[in-house]
């Protein structure tokens, strides 16, 4: 990717501090609604928002520090089929766990 | 085919500089960075494994002779079982292939000087002796006996033996692979030589790239899970031990997770051995390229979708149940386009019947069988019945032994001359080949019966009217047990006594039959270029086949 | 190998190996080698992943119970820390692409100095956690005097700070020791969980495993919240571990660096380096919130 580097400068060094500003800001969000009642908003939406954050942070330091914005698209590739194979763990063995009816493992 | 008559040795090429001849030092072998001789220092390891879980194999079957627990009490009995298991499955099974057939060929395939990362391909060799010897010395302090899959509370609270020792050498070698895994993908994304286009690559190459997905994304979950078990162990914290308020099955949830798709790593790149070996025999361009490539591809994808099935009777939601079931049906489909494809393949080829041909024929067979027996055991009712009888034995033998170790054996005679430039003696390779299948079907057949008929697995004893069923599965086990030892014998010697093999005994249009045999350290004189297509095997390949033909002294079957 | 190797006379280029053709091919390979090294390091977290989604399915309020008695503070502070040291690396490379050595070894050294704040403070908090006797590790929370440290706790006491039953008697202190087998204590109440029921949020299946006859059982609720400090312990744990080895990356990168190996056409021993630090700083972002922000919004 070398020719790539010196044809892009990225996103210089203000850029590089914009994202930082970016993520200082969804920490301390993460933080203050942390003490938000939400879930009286519905159940799960306290643990829903500091996912959101938290998946926004990732997405933008893996475009930005990571470069992946102007990376090829196997990169992309590999980064979406991670989390798509995280999600299949994820839902399938939660596919379980939620459709127990009762007896000695359920719930 | 070694015909002595039409033998001309002055169109031999004596190999003078090959990668056995660049140093013959301890050093230059063990700090080697060539692919070739890590793949040969693999091939060796394996085999000792191989022979360690036969041994463990001759075992259970000299046990299973008479209904009583006689040859071995229980408890040696139980570590018997999980020994073969830890040791043929994640020491010969998983690295069998790809690490000795695919880390030879598949620079050679494509046209590269080496894998990408070759100092990665040692470090993985390493951690595959680390991992080795760390079971070994568990086996020798008194072996484990919780069955080949950790399960808990066997591998907790009703543990007496080494779980922690082969739990981490299980943990390391896993590392091995994945390594193996990543060096692959790389080298298949980037190492292709100029005009080595995606769809001209042998199918053993899709293979083990849809392998190598499989070990990078699922190995690293079982080794969390054996690290959470190690811990677990240690701290006595209940995560897994319900004993001490852990989740069995979420064990078995992560522990499948990879567990599963290991069962593809231990058969795709025997499918894509399959692939090269019937196209080349059968003298034909392979029927449906994509169709195979791709469900290479499907099958490492879908693969990670069913390991539920394994959990169908362990406290597992019905509905979860029904969905695994369902696609466990869905997987089968892309091995039926393989086998449909094979068999096409062979449709009106000019097969020739060499060794490697009659493993291959073999593997359609075994492999038939024992994926249309994986069907009943992904229905979820009728898998009630079956679940852990003898039929499940029967059913992963027919995909692990039939499958993988006839696939690897075709592939280990089909490359032979490549690796080595020798030939060995045809007759005995035949010999062989129908002492395996013979034998392995008169092991692994009477096993269906028995466990169609209640005998369970994992049991020393077994009621007297089994007997005469496991008295003819012994039998065989002997049979199978002399056809895997001949191969050993006949290759060693034809390393030392053998004929040159030439370049291209075969006469086969793949890069690596375009090299000298055995292959120089860098693989190719100079930077291959490839103007032809897969499985070419007219005028356009670009060979002159006649003169290969004449070289190798076969007669002209076209 | 090294004869062949020679043969081939396109070795002028600094650092390219001999299998490429050219240093094009080998900072693919690299990268694409380094991203399928993520990949794996993705699902190796995943499983763990797992384990806490299905016990904090299960164990809600156990889970908010012990979360609140992590230090948010320490753990935003630790976040902003990884987040800064996030920022250097990038500069780190921005430099290593601009070749200007001084700059990259500055941004190398506060990468170092922020990840070695990220250990420190981690360390404060496990010393906090073990003085309070929250260690889920039977037989590991012997030193724990319960009220008498729970105070010293505040000020931060290390374990060397806190005698031992041994030095105790030596100098002829009496004291009470309320957990002489060192077994994890959970001394903290149960609030959470009754403002839950209170709620309506405490499911019947979520009373099956903290109750007995009606009442929260103290030792089966503080089995719960031990569960919780586990898959803590293991998760910041493994994370930390993964800081070290990036430290070490560090340090290896620093004296590259220092001898200035990097140039502007060579510089992808620091991208790659870069891509396993911000991906350890991408799992403390999900560490944060999931472990350290729970049931937060009950207390206040």
């Amino acid at each position: 990717m070398a020719e790539t580097h010196s044809d892009h400068e990225h996103i210089g060094i203000p850029g590089y501090l914009a994202v930082f500003a970016i993520l200082i800001v969804g920490t301390w969000i993460t933080y203050v609604v942390a003490f938000w009642d939400l879930d009286s908003v519905f159940p799960g939406a306290n643990t829903l928002l500091a996912l959101a954050i938290a998946f926004t942070k990732m997405t933008v330091v893996m475009l930005y520090f990571m470069h992946v914005r102007w990376s090829k698209e196997l990169v992309w590739l590999s980064a979406v089929a991670s989390f798509f194979w995280l999600l299949i763990m994820f839902a399938f063995t939660m596919q379980d766990y939620f459709t127990r009816v009762s007896g000695v493992f359920s719930s | 085919m070694q015909n002595a008559d039409g033998f001309n040795p002055s169109l031999m090429r004596e190999p003078k500089d090959s990668y056995l001849t660049n140093g013959y030092s301890l050093k230059s072998w063990l700090l080697t960075k060539d692919h070739k001789r890590i793949a040969l220092m693999y091939l060796i390891s394996i085999s000792v494994f191989f022979f360690m879980g036969g041994l463990y194999a001759a075992a259970i079957r000299l046990e299973l002779l008479t209904p009583g627990s006689d040859l071995l009490q229980t408890a040696t009995y139980n570590k018997a079982f999980t020994q073969h298991g830890i040791l043929m499955i994640f020491f010969f099974l998983i690295p069998s292939i790809p690490a000795t057939l695919g880390n030879f060929l598949l620079p050679l395939m494509i046209g590269a000087k080496d894998l990408a990362l070759p100092r990665i391909n040692l470090l993985s060799l390493y951690l595959y002796w680390i991992g080795g010897i760390l079971t070994l010395y568990a086996l020798m302090q008194g072996g484990v006996d919780t069955g080949w899959t950790f399960y808990t509370p066997y591998s907790t609270t009703f543990s007496n033996s080494y779980v922690m020792a082969v739990g981490l050498g299980i943990f390391i070698n896993g590392f091995s692979s994945i390594l193996t895994g990543l060096n692959f993908i790389v080298t298949i994304h980037t190492m292709r030589a100029p005009g080595m286009t995606w769809f001209r690559l042998p199918l053993f190459v899709w293979a083990h790239y849809a392998t190598s997905l499989v070990m990078i994304l699922g190995t690293p979950v079982v080794a969390i899970t054996i690290l959470l078990l190690a811990i677990e162990r240690v701290v006595k914290v209940g995560i897994f031990d319900p004993a001490i308020g852990g989740d069995p099955i979420l064990f078995q949830h992560l522990f499948w997770f990879y567990s599963h798709p290991a069962v593809y790593i231990m058969i795709l790149p025997g499918m894509g051995v399959i692939s090269e070996v019937i196209s080349s025999f059968s003298r034909k361009k392979i029927f449906g390229y994509e169709f195979i490539a791709f469900s290479s591809i499907a099958i490492a994808v879908f693969g990670f979708l069913v390991w539920g099935h394994h959990m169908f009777v362990s406290g597992q939601s019905i509905y979860a149940g029904l969905v695994f079931s369902f696609l466990t049906m869905v997987v089968a489909v892309p091995s039926a386009i393989k086998v449909f494809n094979w068999t096409a393949t062979m449709y009106k080829g000019s097969i020739s019947y060499d060794t490697p041909m009659l493993y291959a024929i073999g593997f359609l067979g075994l492999f038939l069988v024992g994926g249309l027996t994986g069907l009943f055991l992904g229905s979820v009712g009728l898998t009630v019945h079956l679940t852990d009888t003898y039929f499940v034995v029967a059913h992963f033998h027919y995909v692990m032994v039939g499958g993988q170790v006839i696939a690897y054996l075709a592939g280990i005679h089909f490359w032979w001359p490549k690796m080595t430039g020798k030939m060995y003696s045809e007759f005995w390779g035949k010999v062989s080949a129908m002492l395996v299948f013979v034998g392995f079907n008169l092991t692994f057949f009477p096993q269906f019966i028995l466990g169609y008929q209640g005998m369970p697995r994992r049991y020393a004893s077994y009621p007297a009217e089994f007997q005469v069923l496991n008295i003819f599965s012994t039998a065989g086990a002997s049979v199978l047990g002399v056809g895997l030892l001949m191969p050993v014998v006949y290759l060693t010697h034809s390393i030392f006594a053998g004929k040159p093999a030439g370049d291209n005994p075969w006469m086969l249009p793949g890069l690596e039959w375009r090299t000298q045999s055995p292959p120089p350290t860098l693989n190719f004189d100079e930077q291959p270029v490839v103007t032809w297509e897969a499985y070419e095997f007219g005028e356009e390949s670009g060979l002159d086949l006649e003169e290969a033909r004449r070289a190798a002294g076969r007669p002209s079957v076209v | 190998m090294s004869t062949h190797a020679d043969a081939h006379d396109h070795h002028h280029e600094p650092g390219l190996q001999h299998q490429f053709e050219n240093m094009k091919q080998q900072e693919e390979s690299v990268s694409i080698g380094m991203w399928m090294f993520l990949v794996q390091e993705i699902m190796f977290f995943g499983g763990l992943f797992t384990a806490y989604m299905v016990f904090r399915w299960r164990y809600p309020m156990a889970f908010a119970e012990g979360s609140n008695h992590l230090d948010a503070f320490w753990g935003g502070l630790n976040t902003v820390v990884l987040i800064v040291s996030s920022l250097t690396m990038a500069l780190a490379v921005y430099y290593a692409q601009k070749g200007i050595r001084n700059m990259q070894v500055i941004m190398i050294v506060l990468t170092m100095f922020f990840g070695t704040v990220f250990l420190g403070v981690k360390a404060i908090e496990y010393t906090d956690k073990y003085n309070n006797g929250l260690i889920p590790v039977a037989g590991w929370n012997k030193k724990s005097t319960g009220a008498e440290v729970a105070e010293k706790a505040q000020a931060f006491a290390f374990p060397w700070e806190v005698k031992t039953e041994a030095a105790a008697a030596k100098d002829g202190e009496k004291k009470t020791y309320v957990n002489p087998r060192g077994d994890f204590q959970w001394n903290y109440g149960h609030e959470l969980v009754k403002q839950a029921e209170t709620a309506g949020y405490l499911t019947a299946d979520e009373k099956i495993h903290y109750y007995s006859n009606g009442q929260i059982d103290p030792f089966k609720f503080q089995e719960k919240v031990r569960m919780f400090y586990f898959i803590y312990f293991v998760m910041t744990g493994l994370h930390a571990l993964h800081m070290v080895v990036g430290l070490l990356l560090m340090a290896w990168l620093l004296w590259k660096a220092w001898i200035g190996t990097f140039t502007a056409l060579y510089y992808s021993p620091v991208e790659m380096s870069g891509l396993y630090w911000h991906f350890v700083d991408i799992v403390w972002i999900f560490l944060f919130p999931l472990l350290y922000l729970l049931g937060r919004h009950f207390i206040h």
